[in-house]
């Protein structure tokens, strides 16, 4: 076990391309953790959605050997942070796991708004924030001038921040020193009643869950029984230890300070929850590590195979998926036009859309995805109260007495020459202004009350856009509030389409018809036959697009040695349709689906 | 009368047989042609190894055709008139010396208007040829050497007249719209000028740009009509060629009473036929076999009794009942419920509930002999119905007992 004065648990934190993986890929490095030729490309992130998408969606650890030019042996934990505001959560379990996060900026483009929003996470974690210059070899580099930037923004010193390049490998020596010295080594009693922090938890199907926790105060051990105090699950632990990058190296116990996992034949990841504490069941701590909270789906969204037949192996691979993550959520759901399928409830919409990605990649399924929707309450005329998860179950209106939508506290944080452009696109979200504060001189952060479905669609990627990226987002739910509220219905050839119903905000309503349909007629395409599309509100159209008749699909020639050609032509036009989903007569590929999810607002 | 009635199956019956010659010769590769041709001019040495093969190709098949009487020959190419009357000539003694060909046979010749001449036209009207099909495509010079065809429309209409003057009664010509540039009225224009020429037959044919063309590499700056604007001008030329007294008898085809190619027709109608020369396809004995499209390689495959197919499929009674819809869907005669489950056992019902939404829709009707064809409408979307025909013939369960047996 590691003196705790030895021990130095950090994250690195960064806005977006300014290099915190490659960091962390370089540290390993130093520390010889792994071997060069062993390496590869950002190891801390490795679900290959991660690599592409060059976000980091679950937190990962690693342990580093380290001797300081004190000549002293440290051992170095480094956790590894999502990105992104759905996680937010999750980002701040990883942080209270740590006393110091590395801040990585990149020497030319210098703050931008993940630099700031990550910072005040680590700053609210209580850690020690050490500021790093990053892409010090690049031409456009201007060191002193971010430096300044760091300490008139966020207000820490950062003069003597190193000057690092982490990816041709200059300076990573001195972010170790820099590490050793400035992040304080962890306190924790390790006499006292084991209480550990999840920041982390991941299934294998040889082991069962893993989970990844950080020791506060006193002993984890293989063999003893312990209790997570939020959800009551109780386990004997088979194995605890550190985690290398090469894998799990077991150990005879984890001390306060130290950061490892244990596994204990834990079969669902939904017993041993983000933020939740880890006691020991015959010594229990009096009281659980602060900061809990039940992560609930935000977002709902029904899911579908777009080839009916394949309902079982989506239901086979939720169920994996779920073993995973444990916030999200799904229940069978029917719809007339689709089939079987699930509604699926996600923390967010890049949730939702890195879900629906490893369920089509990993499992190899083709999805139609229904528009996403937040939870509405409805309180009936006969008094009885619902919530409504899907519009598929959304009352008539006549039995409507109240309906309520949930709503949030936004917080924007930009630069002020866009606070008018932010303005401007709350305020088309329903958005109502509470105050405006001035970081520094140049960064204001706003505060709106705005409903969540208004935030659930596009509206980060307006918001960057607006912004030239500068501004960060952060909500928190605040409760439910009466709204107007309307089901609108599309019918393709006079039919209704259930599966393309969306609840929405009554004055919403016939500007959102209008571009739905205007989308659908984009995206379906011609047919043997004129297709009236329509939008419709408890049966009264508001909006009309028409999808004209197809009048040319034909093979002009056909002779002889054209047949086995024109077969095949025809095979693979048969197999494109079978691709679509048929509604009546009318043939709708699932790009039509995702379509209707996309709206652009500047239209 | 178009319809065939099915062939009986008595062995002792003589059956009619079609063969198709490929000469795969061009003075130049036009823009938009995918057809397997060599567009490099005159290459003696090449086409006269051409010929001997295509000669012995013709002998050595004939020995294992029993029991068929040639009743259509089509040369095409290629441009079958780029090669030399003589040659031809020869290919069309060999064919009446191996095998049994009928005395009023078709035997129809794809000619160029810059390859014909009032003597070689004379030549091969007196060896037998008797059709000729002569690709005019365009009225307009311009548009002509645009698309990289090597001859004027006054050479068009002069080939025209020499073939009337040489005792051709069946003269055809092929013409194509949607091309680049092309207006609706231009195609009005050429379609009536085309028609003062007073044909037997007219093929129209919507251009289409094919992958590996030149065409294809420019295609978006090439000002094409949109499917629209093609289809404006297909039911503009149904129409036209109607009221002149041309039946259409096949999506692209149109002809006076009695002058239907009864060779194409043969494609359409699922009857065998025989092809000679490179990328020449065959269906025969069931099954359907097509010869390499590379000139050296059939030259050797024959002269060295090596391979020369490159495809060759049998094709399965379910199969058949798919290209059954797929071919005669294309003609005027179409499908007929009877016929159709004798031949598949196959119920016609599920196809007949498509044909009838069709029908509503003017895709389809229903002739009074209960025969169903696609509408010129029809035909213009005929990809797509396929399909949904298709599908629903997929889906279909054999018949357990034929009604009326």
């Amino acid at each position: 076990m590691t003196d705790l004065s030895k021990l130095r648990n950090f994250s690195i934190v960064a806005h977006i391309d300014h290099g915190k993986s490659t960091l962390a890929d370089r540290l390993l490095e130093a520390c010889n953790t792994i071997d060069l030729r062993e390496m590869e490309d950002q190891i801390l992130d490795n679900m290959d959605l991660e690599r592409e998408r060059g976000i980091t969606i679950k937190a990962r650890a690693v342990r580093l050997n380290y001797q300081a030019d004190d000549g002293e042996d440290y051992v170095l934990n480094l956790i590894d942070t999502p990105g992104h505001v759905d996680f937010n959560y999750e980002v701040s379990r990883s942080l209270t796991a740590c006393e110091g996060a590395v801040l990585v900026v990149d020497a030319s483009q210098g703050i931008e708004a993940q630099t700031l929003a990550n910072t005040y996470l680590a700053i609210d974690a209580g850690l020690e924030v050490l500021p790093v210059i990053n892409k010090i070899d690049l031409p456009a580099a201007r060191p002193q001038e971010v430096k300044q930037e760091i300490e008139d923004v966020i207000g820490i010193p950062a003069m003597d921040a190193p000057e690092i390049s982490a990816k041709n490998g200059i300076n990573i020596h001195s972010v170790l020193e820099l590490v050793v010295r400035d992040v304080p080594p962890p306190q924790g009693d390790r006499d006292a009643p084991l209480r550990a922090l999840i920041f982390d938890s991941q299934y294998d199907s040889y082991r069962g869950v893993i989970v990844y926790l950080r020791v506060m105060d006193g002993m984890l051990t293989p063999g003893m029984d312990v209790r997570m105090m939020a959800t009551g699950a109780e386990y004997k632990v088979v194995e605890c230890g550190y985690l290398a990058p090469k894998g799990m190296i077991p150990c005879d116990g984890l001390g306060a300070g130290e950061v490892g996992y244990l596994t204990a034949s834990i079969k669902t990841v939904s017993d041993t929850r983000v933020g939740d504490t880890v006691t020991g069941a015959a010594n229990p701590a009096a009281e659980a590590l602060p900061g809990y909270k039940a992560v609930q789906p935000m977002v709902y969204s029904g899911v579908y195979p777009a080839d009916g037949s394949k309902y079982g192996d989506l239901r086979d691979a939720l169920e994996k998926l779920k073993l995973n993550d444990a916030s999200m959520s799904y229940v069978q759901e029917n719809s007339i036009a689709l089939g079987f399928g699930f509604r699926c409830g996600f923390l967010g919409l890049l949730h939702m859309e890195v879900i629906l990605e490893r369920l089509e990649r990993e499992y190899n399924l083709d999805l139609i995805t229904t528009a996403p929707n937040v939870v509405y309450q409805i309180t009936k005329t006969d008094g009885s109260e619902i919530e409504v998860y899907t519009p598929l179950n959304y009352p008539d209106p006549a039995e409507i007495a109240e309906a309520r939508e949930p709503f949030v506290k936004a917080s924007i944080i930009s630069p002020q020459e866009y606070v008018g452009n932010i303005m401007e696109l709350c305020q088309q979200r329903r958005g109502e202004f509470k105050d405006m504060t001035y970081l520094d001189t140049t960064r204001v952060e706003l505060h709106y009350e705005m409903p969540l479905n208004e935030i659930i669609y596009d509206f980060f990627d307006a918001l960057k856009s607006r912004t030239r990226g500068y501004a960060s987002l952060d909500y928190e739910l605040l409760g439910y509030r009466p709204s107007k509220l309307v089901k609108l219905d599309i019918l393709l050839n006079g039919e209704q389409v259930d599966a393309l119903s969306f609840i929405l905000f009554a004055d919403s309503a016939y500007a959102r018809a209008r571009k739905t349909c205007v989308k659908l007629k984009e995206n379906i395409p011609r047919q043997m036959f004129e297709i009236p599309v329509q939008a419709a509100i408890g049966g009264k159209v508001i909006a009309r697009e028409t999808i004209k008749a197809l009048r040319k699909d034909v093979l002009a020639k056909c002779y002889g040695g054209d047949i086995t050609r024109k077969k095949k032509l025809l095979e693979k036009q048969k197999e494109g349709k079978k691709r679509m989903r048929s509604f009546g007569t009318v043939s709708v590929p699932s790009e039509a689906f995702m379509a209707v999810l996309k709206l652009d607002d500047d239209d | 009368m178009l319809l065939n009635k099915p062939p009986k199956k008595a062995p002792s019956e003589i059956k009619p047989l079609g063969l198709y010659i490929h000469v795969p010769f061009c003075r130049s590769k036009c823009e938009y042609c995918d057809f397997y041709s060599l567009g490099g001019g005159l290459n003696h040495e090449s086409m006269d190894l051409y010929l001997q093969a295509v000669l012995a190709h013709i002998k050595e098949a004939s020995q294992r055709v029993v029991g068929y009487a040639v009743d259509t020959v089509y040369f095409g190419g290629g441009t079958p008139s780029f090669f030399d009357a003589q040659g031809l000539n020869r290919i069309l003694a060999e064919i009446d010396r191996r095998f049994q060909l009928e005395k009023d046979a078709e035997i129809t010749l794809e000619a160029n208007p810059d390859s014909v001449t009032a003597q070689s036209l004379e030549k091969l009207r007196r060896a037998g040829f008797n059709r000729i099909s002569i690709g005019v495509q365009c009225d307009e010079d311009v548009k002509l050497k645009a698309l990289g065809r090597p001859h004027t429309y006054k050479q068009a209409q002069l080939a025209v007249s020499q073939a009337r003057r040489a005792g051709f009664n069946n003269v055809s010509v092929d013409l194509m719209f949607g091309l680049p540039n092309q207006s609706r009225e231009q195609w009005m224009s050429t379609l009536r000028n085309v028609l003062d020429l007073k044909p037997d037959h007219v093929s129209c044919y919507g251009l289409k740009v094919e992958p590996n063309t030149p065409l294809y590499e420019y295609k978006e700056g090439a000002n094409l009509p949109d499917d629209d604007a093609q289809a404006d001008m297909y039911f503009y030329a149904v129409e036209t060629l109607e009221s002149f007294g041309y039946q259409q008898y096949e999506i692209s085809n149109f002809a006076r009473p009695g002058f239907e190619c009864r060779h194409n027709l043969k494609y359409w109608m699922g009857e065998p036929y025989l092809g000679f020369g490179p990328a020449a396809s065959s269906d025969f004995g069931g099954k359907r076999f097509t010869a390499a499209a590379n000139l050296d390689q059939y030259i050797t495959g024959i002269l060295e009794q090596g391979v020369i197919l490159s495809e060759c499929d049998t094709i399965p009674l379910r199969e058949r009942a798919g290209e059954y819809l797929m071919l005669r869907l294309r003609t005027s005669v179409g499908i007929e419920e009877n016929e159709y489950m004798q031949t598949f056992l196959l119920p016609f019902a599920p196809l007949e509930e498509l044909l009838c939404m069709y029908e509503k829709r003017d895709l389809a009707r229903k002739e009074e002999t209960g025969r169903w064809r696609l509408t010129p409408k029809g035909f213009m979307v005929s990809n797509s119905i396929l399909v949904q025909l298709l599908e629903a013939q997929q889906k279909s369960k054999p018949l357990a007992k034929i009604r009326g047996n």
